[in-house]
């Protein structure tokens, strides 16, 4: 099987050869560093052999000002086109997205107004979406698998814009102000996902953390109102243009309270069922004709923290519970950090080919 | 005032804090105190159980976090009616916190949520924020005098940094006069014990039940 025959197999819940990998969100920064220099190559999923690789829009031609909506910023700050200003923080792993402070653009405005005229960036447009094209064909002919990224689709993006806190107070105070930020939101990730599926993206990877290590981050009632529906038109939205392309939904921690409604609404593939707060092998009992799981090998736990046959044993366990009958796609829980032996991501990977060599 | 309206005063306060109603524990708080309740019974009897009670909540999977979020909103509304009521033996506090998220992690929702139940605990708490150098905890226990020190973190990267802390709360000497509590997503137990914490919470409610352990309170 190529990769890419391998990862669709899978993730339509066949038995494919071997279960596809990839390292998830990839390396920080140092593990990067240390990577590049052990072994002399560049791109640890060209050196490993990861079945997938990922796509993101083009640059954007847009210079938008946003000096007025984030004040006087700390030296080093840098700011996305959403506007969000990412902060360095004390860490040495300054570019590691965990590990950087946030600045809310959004976070003292007040009425449905001004969350209209807030300028949003055109990832919508049509140029953007050139390179995607011609990335995804480059990804075919190597036969592997394109995944489109879609993340942060609603939730995460309006609270990097809000605050957290702030969203969340919206929500409950039924907000005209988080309605209509929400749905400006939507309507970008609308076309965004019809775009992919346009381009011929495999894969389009939806995500908005909702989940908490001991369960919903908020009530199901409660994303059910404000989350449930825009994700759901962002998901039909692709699947117009394109029926079968795959649909991935990430969230961390423990999601199983909406899983039902993620299927309801059109997900394929969970990610990344973090073991440490959800059992694997009791969802593949539970909706494992109905829905496929892309993960579950700990990232805050057996990785960093385990030996080499602690990761060996999982990705074995993950196999045997998991991927009888195809419906397992093995990748680490998230961004695999400083801590994790390199030791641990060969044994990793040796493990998930070894298991079927 | 008879007892019966004199508990009306005081339930109609607590469930307004509990339903998260800022605007409703506001004018509670006014009418009790138009009513003559004193000040340090309205935080004792209404405000303490009622953050007790969001916390349960919260803990049993009936409350997430804007429910807590909304419910510390209607707290402050309510505290800030009464707080320059109370004279100054009036204000003993149930323990001084010093808590912070960890150098190098700037996740604070959950150390947040831990400072609003701490606050409706009774607490005093010193919020030191997010990306708090070891330093600024020292100086919290020597300068300051926090009886308990609460550490977060989100990763596994800025975990480690917990055991640098407990490290420099020894060197400066102050770690005999002060405790240490930790928690975050990738906090366990067991963690906490290799480290030398003298304890460890998996929720913000079950932190303020530690705290008040650690205070030899009744939790």
């Amino acid at each position: 099987m190529t990769s890419r025959e391998r990862v669709l197999t899978a993730m339509r819940r066949r038995q494919p050869d071997r279960p596809p990998f990839d390292l998830s969100f990839g390396f920080s920064t140092a593990q990067l560093q240390a990577f590049r220099t052990r072994t002399g190559a560049d791109d640890p999923c060209d050196y490993f052999g990861a079945d997938t690789r990922m796509v993101w829009p083009g640059p954007t031609r847009l210079t938008t000002d946003f000096s007025d909506y984030l004040g006087p910023l700390p030296p080093g700050t840098t700011i996305d086109e959403w506007g969000l200003a990412h902060v360095p923080t004390s860490s040495a792993e300054r570019d590691h997205a965990h590990l950087e402070g946030f600045r809310h653009p959004m976070l003292h405005l007040e009425s449905a107004a001004a969350a209209d005229a807030y300028p949003l960036p055109d990832i919508d447009a049509a140029y953007r979406y050139e390179p995607v094209r011609e990335e995804i064909a480059r990804i075919h002919r190597r036969n592997l698998a394109a995944m489109a990224m879609l993340e942060c689709t609603v939730f995460e993006r309006a609270w990097y814009l809000r605050s957290m806190e702030r969203l969340l107070l919206d929500f409950t105070d039924g907000s005209a102000f988080a309605t209509t930020l929400l749905d400006r939101i939507t309507d970008l990730r609308v076309a965004q996902a019809q775009h992919y599926a346009r381009c011929g993206a495999d894969v389009i990877a939806y995500g908005d953390d909702v989940g908490t290590q001991r369960g919903m981050l908020m009530s199901v009632r409660m994303w059910r109102t404000w989350l449930r529906p825009r994700l759901a038109r962002a998901i039909a939205a692709a699947r117009e243009i394109r029926p079968d392309v795959l649909i991935f939904y990430h969230s961390d921690g423990d999601v199983s309270a909406i899983i039902p409604d993620l299927i309801e609404i059109g997900v394929d593939i969970l990610n990344p069922v973090q073991p440490e707060c959800m059992d694997p092998a009791a969802l593949k009992r539970n909706f494992g004709d109905r829905l496929a799981f892309w993960g579950t090998i700990g990232t805050q736990s057996t990785l960093p923290f385990g030996s080499p046959d602690d990761v060996r044993r999982e990705v074995r366990l993950r196999i045997e519970t998991v991927g009888v009958g195809g419906g397992l796609f093995l990748a680490p829980t998230h961004v695999i950090e400083p801590e994790v032996p390199f030791e641990n991501i060969a044994a990793f990977v040796d493990a998930v080919r070894d298991e079927y060599a | 005032m008879n007892a019966e309206s004199t508990a009306s005063h005081i339930a109609l306060l607590r469930q307004a804090v509990i339903d998260g109603q800022a605007g409703a524990a506001a004018a509670a708080t006014r009418q009790a105190l138009d009513a003559g309740l004193p000040p340090r019974r309205l935080v004792d009897e209404a405000l303490i159980p009622a953050m007790d009670e969001a916390g349960r909540l919260f803990e049993c999977g009936e409350f997430f976090v804007p429910e807590l979020l909304v419910a510390a909103r209607a707290l402050k509304a309510s505290q800030a009616l009464l707080t320059p009521l109370l004279a100054g033996s009036e204000r003993a506090s149930a323990g001084r916190v010093a808590i912070g998220t960890v150098k190098g992690d700037m996740h604070d929702i959950g150390k947040n949520l831990v400072v609003a139940l701490l606050q409706g605990g009774g607490f005093e708490v010193i919020d030191l924020g997010a990306d708090v150098p070891p330093e600024r905890f020292v100086a919290a226990v020597a300068d300051a005098g926090a009886d308990i020190v609460g550490l977060s973190a989100l990763l596994t990267t800025t975990m480690l940094q917990m055991k640098s802390t407990v490290q420099a709360l020894e060197q400066a000497g102050v770690r005999g006069a002060v405790k240490v509590i930790v928690g975050g997503a990738p906090v366990t137990q067991r963690f906490a014990d290799e480290i030398g914490a003298d304890g460890f919470a998996d929720n913000a409610a079950a932190a303020v039940a530690l705290a008040r352990r650690l205070m030899g309170r009744p939790a």
